[in-house]
């Protein structure tokens, strides 16, 4: 079918039709790849969040210190991982790469998966401490992952945050949260 | 209900441009260079303007500091065709930079001519670079700009604020003009409040608005003696 719509009627081939295909596939092929594929986060390990705060019963705040207190949450670094990880723990084979690294002197700095825009103010505090808010609220079922997501588990835009504003009865005026 | 305003001591103003300068450095205003300048788009959301009065030799400078007057019935937001300037509850005109589309309207309509137009994207070298204000953004090209009160030292206030459960303060938000003044001849605070000091200053006898016959209600009042 579409072989025959390639050639004109007197059988020649369409330069100008195959050229078009030509691009529609690339375009089809590449531009997935180029959106999903730059906005991955890479972190050093393959970190389970599931092993630790299931199966070992860590609280978000034993890795995530300032989420009561600070606009940003903060992550584990390598004297939070050095803890236990020092020594090899556990079976897995990523457990025992942490403990090759913490040996080798690297540092462990894991990449943040949420970047607000510069222009919205954002802290852990007004949310976490002051609202009561849980963390799945904008985090999703993150807790319950045994790899790192390569981006975030919710899309947290403006809409997502004036829903739960309006639902919360929290403010809606502009210059409460834009600067 | 609060409404923050600020009122200029111009009795007690030297000219001396410290709230200006404080002004550029806590806003990331950006410098424009020297071409741009001499079309007059320079941005300088507080101005220190300087006015000669009397024949020479009997003349004295008079000092006029001038930020966004923050007007009860702005002129600005009426014109604004996407709501991106607009007064908030507390009486602060703000101005949503994500949402302005850049048609100048405001900077028009606006009598103090304190709406700023970023004809280009701000450049920074490399040490202002290092000295950028985290709390507020840097404005794009084609978006208008203008004082805030610094509002987003509200902001962090409001929060500290709440985190302890009680009112925010009069000291606790002070923009960066009333702040570094040397001679406290800016103050600032809500207008509403009795126990603020701008609440008594602006129903002192020499309080005055400039413009005040165009009806815009400015929440920034001058002291002047001299009339």
């Amino acid at each position: 079918m579409i072989a025959q719509r390639l050639r004109d009627t007197r059988g020649r081939v369409r330069p100008y039709l195959v050229l078009a295909l030509g691009i529609a596939l690339i375009a089809a092929v590449v531009l997935p790849v180029i959106a999903l594929g730059s906005s991955r986060v890479p972190q050093p390990v393959a970190f389970n969040h599931l092993k630790h705060t299931q199966d070992l019963g860590l609280g978000c705040e034993f890795c995530h210190p300032y989420a009561r207190t600070r606009a940003h949450s903060g992550l584990p670094d390598v004297t939070t991982c050095s803890m236990c990880h020092t020594s090899p723990q556990g079976t897995s084979a990523e457990a025992a790469r942490v403990t090759e690294l913490i040996t080798a002197g690297d540092l462990l700095r894991f990449n943040k998966l949420f970047r607000m825009p510069d222009h919205v103010f954002y802290t852990h505090r007004r949310h976490v401490a002051i609202a009561e808010l849980s963390c799945e609220t904008c985090h999703g079922d993150i807790a319950h992952t045994e790899r790192p997501p390569v981006r975030a588990l919710v899309k947290v835009d403006m809409d997502f945050c004036l829903d739960c504003h309006r639902k919360q009865g929290a403010t809606l005026d502009c210059n409460a949260c834009h600067r | 209900m609060t409404r923050w305003g600020m009122v200029i001591d111009l009795d007690r103003c030297t000219g001396c441009a410290a709230c200006e300068v404080a002004c550029k450095s806590e806003n990331n205003i950006a410098t424009v260079p020297p071409h741009q300048a001499e079309m007059g788009r320079v941005m300088s959301w507080m101005r220190v303007l300087a006015h000669t009065v009397g024949d020479f030799p009997d003349t004295h400078l008079e000092f006029y500091p001038r930020p966004c007057m923050h007007c009860d019935n702005p002129p600005c937001i009426k014109v604004c065709p996407v709501r991106a300037t607009y007064i908030d509850p507390e009486g602060i005109v703000g101005q949503i930079y994500p949402r302005c589309i850049g048609c100048r309207y405001c900077a028009n309509a606006c009598p103090f001519t304190v709406k700023y137009f970023n004809w280009y994207g701000p450049e920074w070298s490399d040490s202002e670079r290092q000295h950028l204000n985290p709390d507020v953004s840097p404005r794009t090209k084609g978006v208008i700009e203008k004082c805030s009160f610094c509002h987003h030292r509200l902001q962090r206030a409001r929060e500290q604020a709440r985190a302890e459960n009680r009112d925010v303060r009069e000291e606790d938000y002070q923009p960066a003009c009333a702040e570094i003044c040397p001679t406290r001849a800016i103050v600032f605070g809500d207008l509403d409040n009795p126990t603020h000091h701008v609440a008594e200053l602006k129903e002192d006898p020499r309080a005055m608005r400039i413009m005040e016959d165009l009806g815009t209600q400015p929440k920034v009042y001058y002291l002047r003696a001299r009339r």
